[in-house]
């Protein structure tokens, strides 16, 4: 059964709004700045972020966005996007939806506020009644259904920068079994200093372009020294084609397939082996072979380690021919959300027949050179396109993307 | 805090923190259902008037408040008990 993509919706620091955000992208522009606040934390030594363009929360009615942090108000305006153009019917089909929203925690901006009362006045006197609401690990995705009024079943994975992937790939299968004819699936995750702190204290993220954080994320490139936070929301509405075609839904592009693979080896070191495995079983899963992709969008985060074993497995399954990019340069990383936001843009690519190539990729490391990395916009006629994303404690997710 | 100041105090925590533009805080304005508080916002009200006001609130003082003017009256006492 093929599964439909109807509509797309994204909150990011390159835009919020898909033609927004790919306007960026043709244009090389980074989301990424200096933070220099952030100084003033110590053992922290990587200064910049990439927050989300502003939106207008005020469009949420109060009593929904009480229970909201920034990363629900994110998921639920690109809810709204995906929503609006897909045309779903939801009133009508919630008993045959689902929605499956996560993020890498609940809300680290509620939680440092949460924590920080609670040691000053020895207890939970003072704490608001909707700060639960912004912690709890299904936050995003209780929210949304909240906002969209939605009473079908609700599902939040969670698996850091896999999640979002995890979630689509999730709806794909569901879809599959016949039980539902829609999911509204994605990811979101909202900026803060301890998100960062956790990569930069195994030393992942940058801290060599604080003065210049236009040049921080540079994945595969000889000088990279690690990844550059964001944030953000990416969503989508996933039909099963003939649901789609009949209510006569705009059919964006299609889930070929995927899968969803842990390494089982270690929690922070990526394994090139277990990468290859799980493109492998995404491949086979939607019978297409490595000779059928025409461009993979990369994880690759900017790390020394990551990017390595990344082009090791994916130069051991594509070859050198096929075009390989990673927009972790123009957005950052946006945790949970990157994986849709990336899928997001891969459609956009295969619409536009394009690849957009990896931002500050100056000097291709050598040992990133089983791939073939572009450094300037290719026009390509993109059908099928492979997109990857890997996290902490080894979660490997990769996907096919075909084009409508 | 006379009369004056615990009115423009209480409406200001209404209108920041929930909202509610200032021409809807009238003396006889119902939390519930003219200013559509309800349950959850009614403890974070008492968390932001103990904040903003500097009084101790015990929440069963808090059962028998319905209008606006119950507020500013239970202000009243507790700012007389305060002192």
């Amino acid at each position: 059964m093929n599964v439909a993509i109807t509509g797309t919706g994204i909150v990011s620091s390159l835009g919020n709004s898909v033609s927004e955000m790919f306007e960026n992208l043709i244009l090389n522009k980074t989301g990424i700045k200096a933070l220099p606040d952030w100084q003033r934390y110590n053992g922290l030594y990587s200064y910049v972020g990439a927050p989300a363009h502003q939106y207008d929360e005020k469009q949420i009615p109060r009593t929904t966005r009480r229970s909201m942090s920034r990363m629900s108000e994110m998921a639920t305006i690109a809810t709204f996007q995906a929503i609006s153009q897909s045309g779903l019917p939801l009133e009508k089909s919630n008993s045959r939806g689902l929605i499956i929203l996560g993020s890498t925690s609940g809300s680290p901006e509620t939680l440092e506020a949460y924590f920080t009362k609670l040691i000053e006045k020895g207890g939970p006197e003072g704490q608001l009644s909707t700060s639960f609401f912004k912690v709890m690990n299904h936050s995003v995705a209780a929210n949304v259904a909240l906002a969209l009024g939605f009473n079908g079943p609700v599902l939040a994975p969670s698996s850091a920068c896999s999640t979002s992937t995890q979630a689509i790939i999730l709806g794909w299968e569901l879809i599959q079994t016949g039980l539902y004819d829609f999911v509204i699936a994605g990811g979101a995750d909202e900026l803060h200093f301890t998100s960062t702190s956790i990569f930069d204290i195994v030393l992942a993220a940058s801290r060599s372009f604080n003065d210049a954080p236009e040049n921080a994320s540079r994945p595969f490139d000889k000088n990279r020294d690690g990844l550059v936070v964001s944030e953000g929301a990416g969503i989508l509405v996933l039909e099963s084609e003939a649901f789609a075609r009949k209510r006569n839904a705009p059919i964006l592009g299609l889930i070929g397939g995927g899968a969803y693979l842990c390494d089982g080896e270690h929690m922070a070191h990526p394994q090139a082996e277990s990468m290859f495995s799980t493109m492998r079983l995404a491949l086979d899963r939607c019978q297409v072979s490595p000779e059928q992709i025409d461009y993979v969008s990369a994880h690759a985060t900017g790390t020394v380690v990551g990017d390595t074993q990344e082009a090791l497995a994916t130069g051991k399954i594509i070859g050198k021919d096929v075009p390989v990019s990673s927009l972790k340069g123009h957005f950052g990383h946006a945790l949970a959300a990157c994986g849709a936001i990336e899928i997001i843009a891969s459609m956009e690519m295969i619409r536009r027949n394009l690849v957009i190539p990896t931002r500050n990729l100056n000097e291709i490391d050598e040992n990133c050179s089983t791939i073939f990395l572009p450094k300037t916009i290719l026009q390509k006629k993109l059908t099928r396109v492979l997109c990857n994303n890997f996290a902490f404690g080894g979660m490997n997710s990769s996907l096919v993307l075909c084009s409508p | 805090m006379n009369q004056t100041d615990i009115i423009t105090r209480v409406n200001t925590v209404l209108t920041e923190g929930f909202e509610i533009p200032p021409e809807k805080l009238q003396p006889e304005s119902t939390l519930f259902q003219d200013l559509e508080l309800d349950s959850l916002d009614a403890i974070d009200l008492i968390v932001y008037l103990e904040e903003k006001l500097e009084l101790k609130v015990d929440t069963e003082q808090f059962k028998d408040i319905k209008t606006l003017n119950d507020v500013y009256q239970l202000v009243q006492r507790l700012q007389t008990k305060t002192v």
